[in-house]
């Protein structure tokens, strides 16, 4: 049996559906309901806040190899900002920009390290906050996204393969770089090897001589120097000396560059887990050098 | 640069604000005189800004490594004269300027003092440290916590009371430190010698004991300079000590590391409820985090502080920061395996620490039952060490009172002997 009912028609809404959402990093039309780009998978929810609060925030790229550590210093930074008054305060600005922190910080409590990204664009967390510094009026909007270090591997190896990474790479204001100390130290230079490629895609995705990425601001950060002294001592030092190609070509291709070092971990060790095998554990939190990038950033952004 | 180039345009604004005000009095111009005003006002407010986030900069956290760099080194700590081996008076007082009391009290050469002696021996033990009742002590989890929180066996009727049935270890009378070592309490065994003295290291250990140098390339804990701690930090507690410096230091004064029970049972203060279940606090002061009471990050200073600090956070038995400042070594040799019910691969073997530092993030990383581990070999620069003694390997009462050494079957020991 079928029954009848009087729907009233709300016209506005079709209206409103009517109208496409441009995506905020690729500039493609979507539609109004949908949660994510047809065209790069970022979420429209950046576009719809940019829209409703008529900002232009600025995008910062963390980027890295795989297993760097860019979810657990990103997820770090913006819970220390938002934690601590200090100089530097962050607010997330949107639930969805609070996931990203929440599930880092769960697991740096459970001394474990957070499950490691996936590749699939639509499962990024993406970081929408509002940045306040004392001394400065005007407060700095920012959208950081946690990218796959294994997406950023192929986009730089087979350009276009990520159209999202590239969009957002491209409109990009500023770049922090994390490269894992202890692999640069240990290893036979597979990691200055991926930086240096991830230098030269950023200084080609954009030459401008004004406004390209020769141009942008660029900290390049050595992550998990708890357990590398030298690297805390004097970070720069540390790449002249174990990532010579890289220091190189960021002298070449960055006119504002600098080198920090950065650890969330006091100590870590290696446990032999039934489910996920062998696997790094920190023994505890203790974050050192993990805002000193972003501030840095932050005061060449804003000039 | 840039900062030069913005003083510069801010100063060409006021001057040009300035004009304006002049030449707006001068043609009774009031639309000029107003936005003369206004540009002088936002001058004004330039400055004022820029003095403050200036202001917060001086203050704003720095790294241990940065305060050590920025504080300039202390020529000389001073260093004791030699004492005649055959004056027993010089040599007590050394001993007792040396932070060595309790080998005075040791039945040993406890005959060979007199009672003045024995009584300034005493008062400095009881200056120093802290008595900890026997009893016994759970170091199973206890707390809500992740990690250090789940109960083994938890009473549904008491959720306000941290009661466990875990690991049980009884603990005999003992004494702990008051105070985490201090780089004052330090330099005497590094001006006495002691990195030198070969007998005071495990012999494994004698090859990396040339190793463990100061900035400067002298013996000494990793973040001093000359042999000597930095202007200022006599009473904050030594850091960048490897375990077994802290345990040759203990060997000199008499004391050795604490147990991880005696440690607990030193900050979580048991108390024994029925047979099988007892209340144990998670900090020395209570059961919730305190962040006046303990100098963690969350506390919000920049640093290790003096070791007086944070007085607030003081244990019953009366001792100071146990959670907080500095992790501090005990004897016993870390384990995953009740924490993380997984097999642990280390390369090298690990020692407990406990307590927390002032750059912990998660407070419950700082409860008494937490323990973290370490390297033996590691010297950071937040990790530091108290020191315990076992009321039973000490004499506390009078010499003419007390048994003999060789009535108890020991050895007599001269005072020289110690000394040396």
């Amino acid at each position: 049996m079928t029954r009848s009912v009087i729907q009233p028609l709300e016209s506005y809404r079709l209206a409103q559906y009517a109208v496409p959402v441009s995506c905020y990093i690729c500039g493609s039309e979507n539609t109004f309901d949908a949660e994510f780009c047809g065209h790069c998978s970022a979420p429209l929810a950046l576009a719809h806040q940019a829209e409703n609060q008529k900002i232009r925030p600025h995008m910062v790229a963390v980027v890295g190899g795989s297993a760097v550590g860019k979810t657990v210093y990103l997820g770090m930074l913006i819970d220390m900002l938002s934690r601590r008054p200090g100089t530097t305060q962050l607010l997330a600005r949107g639930a969805f920009s609070i996931t990203l922190q929440q599930t880092t910080l769960a697991a740096l409590a459970r001394c474990e390290f957070p499950e490691k990204t996936s590749n699939e664009p639509d499962l990024w967390n993406w970081v929408h906050c509002q940045v306040q510094r004392s001394g400065h009026r005007r407060r700095v909007e920012l959208i950081m996204p946690d990218m796959a270090g294994d997406a950023l591997l192929e986009e730089v190896d087979h350009p276009h393969s990520y159209r999202l990474i590239r969009a957002f790479l491209k409109k990009c204001t500023a770049a922090m770089v994390l490269i894992d100390a202890v692999k640069l130290m240990e290893g036979p230079g597979e990691q200055d090897y991926f930086t240096m490629k991830l230098v030269s895609y950023l200084g080609e995705l954009d030459n401008d001589p004004k406004r390209g990425w020769c141009r942008r601001p660029v900290a390049l950060v050595f992550t998990k120097a708890d357990q590398c002294d030298e690297c805390v001592a004097d970070p720069a030092a540390f790449a002249k000396a174990h990532a010579g190609g890289l220091w190189r070509l960021c002298r070449e291709r960055f006119q504002r560059h600098k080198f920090f070092a950065a650890g969330v971990a006091g100590a870590c060790i290696w446990c032999q887990t039934r489910s996920k095998g062998r696997v790094q554990v920190p023994l505890r939190i203790e974050p050192h050098g993990v805002i000193e990038p972003f501030e840095w950033l932050l005061e060449e952004i804003t000039g | 640069m840039r900062e030069s180039k913005k003083k510069v345009i801010l100063w060409i604004t006021a001057a040009a604000c300035l004009v304006n005000l002049a030449l707006g009095w001068l043609l009774a111009n009031t639309l000029i005189v107003s936005g003369g005003a206004v540009g002088l006002c936002y001058v004004v407010l330039q400055v004022v800004y820029r003095r403050r986030a200036l202001r917060m900069k001086v203050t704003m956290p720095t790294t241990t490594d940065e305060v050590v760099v920025a504080a300039r080194p202390v020529p000389a700590c001073g260093s004791r004269q030699a004492v005649d081996p055959n004056d027993v008076e010089a040599l007590v007082d050394q001993l007792l300027a040396q932070y060595r009391y309790p080998l005075l009290l040791r039945p040993q050469i406890i005959q060979n003092l007199t009672e003045s002696q024995f009584r300034r021996a005493l008062t400095a033990l009881e200056e120093g440290m802290a008595l900890v009742p026997d009893g016994e002590v759970a170091l199973g989890r206890i707390d809500e916590a992740p990690y250090d929180g789940e109960l083994d066996d938890r009473d549904p009727d008491e959720s306000e009371v941290s009661v466990c049935t875990g690991q049980v270890v009884q603990v005999d009378r003992f004494f702990l430190d008051r105070y985490p070592v201090t780089n004052r309490q330090f330099y005497e065994f590094v001006a006495a010698g002691g990195y030198e003295k070969m007998s005071l290291w495990e012999e494994s250990i004698w090859p990396a004991v040339l190793d463990f140098v100061d900035r400067a390339g002298a013996p000494g804990p990793r973040y001093w300079k000359d042999g000597c701690y930095l202007r200022g930090q006599g009473h904050h507690p030594v850091v960048g000590v490897s375990w077994h410096e802290a345990a040759a230091y203990a060997r000199w004064v008499g004391k050795r590391l604490p147990t991880d029970a005696e440690w607990v049972k030193a900050g979580s203060w048991p108390v024994s409820l029925s047979a099988t279940t007892r209340q144990q606090r998670k900090y020395p002061w209570g059961d919730t985090m305190d962040p006046t009471r303990a100098n963690l990050w969350s506390s919000g200073a920049a640093g290790i502080v003096a070791v007086d600090r944070f007085a607030k956070g003081v244990s019953v038995g009366g001792v100071c920061q146990l959670v907080g400042n500095v992790w501090e070594w005990t004897s016993g040799d870390f384990h995953t395996g009740d924490r993380l019910a997984e097999e642990q691969v280390a390369e090298t073997p690990l020692k407990n620490i406990r307590g927390g530092a002032f750059d912990t993030y998660f407070d419950h990383q700082a409860t008494c039952l937490f323990p973290s581990g370490e390297q033996m070999l590691a010297r950071k620069h937040n990790i530091g060490f108290r020191l315990a003694v076992g009321a039973c390997d000490i004499v506390l009462a009078c010499p003419a009172t007390a048994p003999s050494a060789e009535d108890a079957g020991q050895t007599k020991v001269s005072v020289e002997e110690v000394a040396v």
